[in-house]
């Protein structure tokens, strides 16, 4: 980029950003809607055209769904409806029951899926073709297809409504996307350390543990976070497995408010806000994993 | 790292594998590692498909007492039933325009994010934030969007003077179907140009010296460098998209349910409703079966892409 400033190159490079500028403005343009709606009552909200900027911005949906105040403005009836639901207080507790299990979705995946990959990499023995291909062939499964048959299992189990049951789900869901991305990602690794290691006397597992897991930190950040983000985001199976909010995730949570006719949009907005930080989060944190993760689980790389 | 193998070194340290472990046998080993994980997944696939294949031969309404053996006729029900045909048309129309739109702008976005400018760092990772978020918030987030009381389109639309009232885009065709659409590009374009981005890194950039020697414009180099370079990153895309069209299910279930109409009944919604509400087990078994044939073929497609990739690299 040192060749010199003609107006071509200027008109180039102004090109490109105003181009960069609408990509933008297309992913997170959205989003900002619904923030800046998230801090409206509805009656700012319902203003044509609307204020783009919150002229008086208010927290008071926000402290609604975390202490149960009424905003003042929904307590007149004057309204033809009530715009109050109450499943918005459940927000918070629907946010801790998609971390529990995403938590443990993530963990079970990060040992019990490098044990695994880690296995099919290295070893040869009877069977591994054969066990691989189901690992394969059962990934990409989707949830719709096996929803009946799953709740029986789930229901079989006695697990239903439970974060124990939604956490099993996951983890038969998640594992195998793991395997598969560690396995490729294991045996691109050289092979030297590793026998060096064995050599003087580590079993597999030694090897795996003190030599393997250092150097592939950065595919097993990526696969943890896969786990997170698909166990954080799941619905079809969470909502029809759990019922009351022992065990309701958020994207169920958020569903069902955002389809009860009664809410206030500015209600709906919230929810949305609160389920999207926590994955958006971790995405920002994780980016560069999660990017080259991505890229390798698609074959390339 | 723990003194002297007591193993004889020149045995086996041509053949790592054979190096067995001394506390575990090494077959205890590999099935111990990788047994609870099959188990796992076994119990939540294999029986649950099992399972689907027994409903979708038996008469199973959830209403009735016995549920007699009938062969095919659960298939033969759903396929003849007409809102079958108008699923399936939507379902295709749907995937084959998302797929599209979803290659063309990840690439689109690929090649602008490829430049070097200050700024597009940030660019590249606020990419990824549709794509990491639940597929239900990103739904509602566009349900707010077009909304037909106070959306931001339609506060767009009148503040530029193409409208004089909302317009109610979920409630009417096809608006309602091309906003499902918006959405889930939305959703899905940054993966294909995260693909994208990477594919384009990876050439050589002696190839566009070579060009620019040759005298090929801008133009020129992407018609003939980038883009067959860029081939097998473009059929992954299409493939995986294609199933991922194909299961749509989230985004119909909180932007439209099905509607207006059947306007945007998609196969997984029906399958859905078949089972959920009509609580028709065995007919929306046999959907389920149908749905699960159609993406384990292109499954098999998508691993026949990959394998012939490899051998290419």
């Amino acid at each position: 980029m040192n060749g010199k400033a003609t107006p071509r190159r200027i008109a180039g490079k102004v090109l490109l950003y105003l181009a960069a500028i609408l990509l933008v403005i297309f992913i997170i343009g959205p989003l900002l809607w619904v923030l800046s709606a998230s801090f409206q009552l509805e009656t700012a909200l319902f203003q044509r055209p609307p204020e783009w900027i919150p002229q008086n911005p208010t927290a008071a949906n926000y402290r609604y769904v975390f202490t149960g105040e009424i905003p003042q403005a929904y307590e007149e009836r004057g309204l033809l409806r009530s715009p109050i639901t109450q499943e918005a207080l459940f927000l918070p507790q629907s946010i801790g029951n998609s971390f529990l299990v995403a938590v443990g979705v993530t963990l079970t995946n990060l040992v019990l899926g490098t044990l695994a990959a880690y296995t099919f990499a290295r070893e040869r023995f009877k069977g591994q073709s054969a066990s691989y291909l189901f690992i394969l062939g059962s990934r990409l499964l989707p949830a719709v297809v096996v929803a009946v048959p799953v709740y029986q299992v789930v229901q079989f189990l006695d697990i239903l409504d439970t974060k124990r049951g939604l956490f099993l789900l996951h983890g038969a869901f998640t594992l195998p996307f793991t395997i598969w991305v560690l396995t490729l990602y294991f045996q691109k690794m050289p092979r030297e350390l590793e026998e060096a290691a064995m050599i003087d006397g580590c079993t597999r597992f030694g090897a795996l543990l003190r030599v393997v897991v250092p150097i592939a930190a950065p595919g097993l950040a990526a696969v943890g976070a896969f786990s997170f983000l698909f166990s954080y985001s799941e619905f079809v199976f969470a909502l029809f497995t759990t019922q009351t909010m022992n065990a309701k995730t958020v994207p169920v949570l958020t569903a069902a408010i955002a389809s009860n006719p009664d809410a206030s949009y500015t209600l709906i907005a919230v929810g949305v806000i609160l389920s999207i930080v926590p994955p958006l989060v971790l995405a920002f944190i994780f980016q560069r994993f999660i990017t080259s993760g991505l890229v390798a689980s698609f074959g390339k790389g | 790292m723990q003194g002297v193998s007591r193993e004889p070194v020149h045995n086996n340290s041509l053949n790592p594998h054979r190096l067995a472990p001394r506390a575990l046998s090494p077959r205890l080993y590999t099935w111990g590692t990788i047994g609870p994980v099959i188990v796992w997944v076994a119990l939540f696939t294999i029986f649950p498909f099992a399972f689907a294949i027994y409903l979708s031969t038996h008469k199973f309404h959830l209403i009735q007492q016995d549920h007699p053996f009938v062969g095919l006729l659960n298939f033969e029900r759903v396929i003849t039933d007409d809102l079958f045909a108008v699923a399936v048309r939507n379902t295709l129309g749907f995937t084959l325009v998302a797929m599209l739109f979803v290659a063309l702008f990840g690439l689109a976005a690929a090649l602008l994010l490829n430049n070097r400018l200050r700024g597009f760092g940030i660019v590249r990772a606020l990419i990824l934030l549709p794509w990491a978020m639940p597929l239900v918030s990103a739904g509602i987030i566009w349900k707010l969007m077009v909304h037909g009381n106070f959306g931001a389109v339609n506060g767009l639309l009148l503040q530029f003077g193409y409208i004089e009232n909302y317009i109610s885009f979920l409630g009417q065709m096809p608006h309602a179907f091309i906003m499902v659409l918006v959405a889930h590009v939305w959703r899905e374009f940054p993966l294909a140009a995260i693909l994208f981005l990477a594919a384009i890194q990876a050439i050589p950039p002696e190839l566009y010296d070579a060009a620019k020697v040759d005298g090929a414009g801008s133009l020129a180099r992407f018609r003939y460098v980038t883009f067959p370079l860029l081939r097998s990153t473009l059929l992954v895309v299409l493939v995986y998209e294609t199933m991922i069209g194909i299961a749509v299910f989230d985004l119909v279930y909180v932007l439209t349910g099905g509607g207006p109409g059947t306007g945007t009944t998609l196969i997984s919604w029906l399958a859905w409703t078949t089972t959920f509400k009509a609580l028709n087990l065995g007919r929306g078994a046999a959907l389920s079966l149908l749905m699960a044939i159609a993406l384990g073929f292109l499954i098999v497609t998508y691993m026949r892409i990959l394998r012939t990739q490899e051998d290419v690299t």
